[in-house]
């Protein structure tokens, strides 16, 4: 039988874009601090000239990325309140989160102060600490979401690994563009290895991504009523199908794939490009599809 | 003492959809313009000549477990043990918005004025000192019944042990404490698709079952 709503009260989106962007800072940050320990740490030699530059990025991008969270605040002189042990809800992982994301760049800045006085021994303590950190600064935005029950679209177990894929993902992408620019500017040149390697990472973690967007697809396609109504729901947005799936995903990893187009350099910066703004329409589509389903 | 637990029911067979309750809510509460804590939902079903018209109040629901509480970041939000209310602490608000896209029933908004998130909170000032929450007191059919849901003396106690009631979207566990007759299922907080979509959603459903899932049944499907 047909119903129809004769008057309601919806209340508004209670974030702006400020919150995706968020997302998007801390997990460029996240995923190029875990580029360059992958020398420092992991002693993959091939990477040591990234170390430090990636280093600095992703400590800037962590002053950028709580900027925004506060900025999207009603009550922005408020912040300080997370940080007061009081009031910390064991429950909530905002609460974890906003810890990790003052510790966070206080063991960043510790690192690059390292690698930059060179003392290889130091960097890989401090970098061995500083990893888990990276990583669980960025999964707490997968749990935020994972551990909403109201919106569907959210409430997945799969959300923190989705987040962490595509932050390294954004970090590599974002890398290979550093790279570039450092070759141009430096005499010295960096090797072609350094290139093929990002490039075979960044296929890698693509397919995962689209491993992880069929999950999701095919779960909420058999979930419950709001679940399977959020997924049609998505299709239907073009920023996700075309934007995300398409231009985000599928068209990089085509161009990377393809011999002919994956070791050119000018392809390989296009791919990069087409990965970072993916990435953003990713933390974009997962923030605001939630909200697609009114729930009162 | 034994602590209270503060309920409500919303007797549907009784509403005459007069928003009588949502006026006395937003004059109590200073709620401000274009906001509300609780409201009226109307909603319209069947074909001419067999129409029915259909009201369901909407309020917090004042979950046992309450989504709100559990993301809050700073507690401002807490579930009170002496009597199962939830309210909120506006001092230590930060408005970062996890509580309103975490709740269930929409039932939480930004307060312009005051800058931090707010809700109903069954009145916590009136019945702190022994009266019933404004709305229930201005009910004209005598729709909404408050009272202490674990004492056996009360009129709420032995409504709830005589007549089926239900909750919005029990799947969730939330344990909420308003309990409603003779709710109509397509009432109680589902979702309304635009034109758009129905055709698609509909070929989907052709091809994979979806439990649940048959309020987008449009009338040319029967």
């Amino acid at each position: 039988m047909e119903a129809s709503v004769l008057y309601n009260v919806p209340h508004d989106i209670p974030w702006k874009v400020f919150i995706p962007l968020y997302f998007y800072f801390t997990g460029l940050s996240a995923g190029s601090f875990i580029l360059s320990t992958l020398s420092t740490v992991f002693g993959i030699k091939r990477f040591k000239p990234m170390a430090l530059p990636a280093a600095i990025i992703s400590f800037l991008l962590l002053l950028l990325a709580p900027a925004c969270l506060i900025v999207d605040l009603q009550q922005p002189t408020r912040f300080w309140h997370t940080l007061v042990p009081e009031y910390f809800n064991p429950t909530s992982a905002l609460s974890y989160g906003s810890w990790l994301l003052t510790l966070y760049p206080i063991a960043n800045l510790v690192y690059i102060y390292f690698i930059y006085v060179k003392n290889d021994r130091v960097t890989k303590i401090i970098g061995t600490i500083t990893v888990p950190l990276a990583i669980f600064v960025h999964a707490y935005t997968g749990f935020a979401f994972a551990l909403v029950r109201a919106r569907a679209w959210w409430h997945s177990a799969l959300m923190p690994g989705f987040f962490l894929t595509s932050a390294l993902l954004s970090g590599i992408a974002l890398l290979v563009i550093v790279a570039m620019i450092m070759d141009r500017l430096r005499s010295e040149k960096l090797e072609l290895d350094l290139y093929k390697s990002l490039r075979i990472m960044m296929i890698g973690i693509l397919l995962t991504d689209l491993f992880w967007t069929g999950s999701f697809w095919l779960t909420l396609l058999v979930s419950n009523s709001d679940g399977h109504a959020s997924i049609l729901l998505a299709l239907h947005e073009n920023f996700y199908l075309w934007g995300e799936i398409f231009a985000g995903m599928l068209v990089p990893l085509a161009i990377l794939v393809y011999p002919g187009t994956g070791n050119n350099k000018i392809w390989l910066s296009f791919a990069s490009v087409l990965i970072i703004c993916g990435v953003f329409l990713m933390r974009y589509s997962v923030v605001f599809i939630g909200f697609d389903i009114p729930l009162s | 003492m034994k602590p209270k637990r503060w309920g409500m029911i919303v007797d549907q067979r009784r509403c005459i959809g007069c928003h009588s309750c949502t006026v006395a809510c937003k004059s109590e509460n200073n709620v401000p313009l274009g906001y509300w804590r609780s409201w009226v939902k109307g909603l319209q079903k069947g074909d001419f000549p067999k129409v029915g018209n259909m009201f369901l109040r909407r309020l917090c629901n004042q979950c046992d477990s309450p989504p709100c509480v559990q993301v809050c970041p700073v507690q401002a939000t807490v579930r009170r043990p002496e009597d199962g209310v939830v309210v909120m602490y506006y001092g230590k608000c930060i408005g970062c918005g996890m509580c309103i896209a975490a709740c269930p029933y929409d039932a939480r908004f930004f307060n312009p004025i005051r800058k931090t998130a707010d809700k109903c909170d069954f009145c916590a000032s009136r019945i702190e000192n022994g009266l019933e929450p404004a709305c229930v007191e201005a009910c004209v059919s005598k729709a909404l019944i408050f009272g202490d849901v674990d004492d056996p003396k009360s009129e709420i106690f032995n409504i709830l042990a005589a007549v089926p009631t239900s909750v919005i979207k029990p799947e969730l566990g939330t344990k909420p404490k308003v309990f409603y007759i003779q709710a109509d299922h397509s009432l109680k907080g589902r979702i309304q698709f635009s034109e758009d979509f129905k055709e698609a959603i509909i070929d989907y459903r052709k091809s994979i079952p979806s439990p649940d899932a048959t309020y987008w049944e449009t009338r040319d499907q029967k």
